[in-house]
């Protein structure tokens, strides 16, 4: 029999173990999600380059998009993990999400579409620093990474190559760090 | 106190079942998965693996995907029952333990 040191121990373990499967779960899963919108952002931010004029339209089909995205991988990985990613609280989330950018960037800021392309990706790196404080520092590492390359971008770079730097940071970011998330962590 | 369960007190064989335990039932890890999980070499984790499908703790599946092999350990409903005594009884001996002082 063992003493009370070593059983608190060998539960300390037990704990650590459930923490990390529970880490790598979310990981598994929040990388794919990456890849996707890297996917989709870098599509958006060349779409919007060629044709400038119907950034509106483009930016709202990759938004819709994704959430099809999320939604196709909830259902497709269900069997493999038995869980919902995406239930009537994430649709929520999501709805809210998008009301609050609204708001903020057509209805009381009347941003241009060079001060939209810097509020959406900051927005939504944001909500990565946010899950990071629950859910691991690699969320807060690529959300701050993707915050401070974007905002050089606004600050130094000009005219529609901005639109090349953010498919490259926020597009590419995204693909880069899903795949580190797959495979480093 | 009921005894502990020698087959899972070992450290890896704890983090293996540990591991498992906390996936939902029926669904299993790949071994390289597990291996990052647990940081033991594929040898050590493959004989431990051995020793827990033994005792009908875990099951391994063996399947092709793609043209890679890929093995899978999965929890039994033995396995788990197994895991939950063991850790009740840490627990029992800590509680014990605390009675004592």
């Amino acid at each position: 029999m063992i003493d009370s040191k070593e059983a608190s121990a060998a539960l300390s373990e037990i704990d650590e173990m459930v923490r990390r499967v529970r880490q790598s779960r979310i990981y598994d899963r929040a990388s794919l999600i990456a890849v996707a919108c890297g996917l989709l952002v870098v599509a958006g931010n060349l779409a919007n380059y060629v044709v400038p004029r119907y950034g509106g339209v483009i930016w709202i089909t990759v938004n819709l998009l994704n959430v099809v995205v999320v939604a196709a991988m909830s259902i497709v990985d269900y069997p493999k993990t038995a869980r919902r990613t995406v239930d009537f609280r994430v649709l929520a989330a999501f709805v809210l999400f998008f009301a609050f950018g609204i708001l903020a960037t057509s209805v009381l800021g009347h941003f241009g579409p060079r001060e939209m392309g810097v509020f959406w990706p900051i927005y939504f790196m944001l909500f990565y620093c946010l899950a990071g404080l629950w859910f691991g520092w690699a969320f807060i590492a690529i959300g701050l990474s993707i915050t401070v390359l974007t905002l050089i971008g606004y600050f130094f770079i000009t005219g529609f190559t901005f639109l090349l730097w953010m498919a490259v940071v926020n597009g590419g970011g995204l693909i880069v760090s899903g795949l580190w998330m797959r495979w480093g962590e | 106190m009921a005894e502990l369960d020698e087959v899972i007190h070992q450290p890896l064989r704890l983090r293996i079942m540990a591991a498992l335990n906390a996936l939902p039932v029926s669904i299993g890890l790949e071994f390289s998965k597990l291996k990052k999980l647990t940081g033991a070499t594929d040898g050590n984790l493959g004989a431990h693996i051995e020793t827990l499908a033994r005792a009908g703790y875990v099951a391994v599946d063996k399947a092709f995907v793609g043209k890679k092999p890929q093995t899978t350990v999965t929890a039994t409903a033995a396995g788990r029952g197994a895991f939950s005594r063991h850790v009740a009884t840490l627990q029992e001996i800590i509680a014990a333990s605390e009675g004592e002082r």
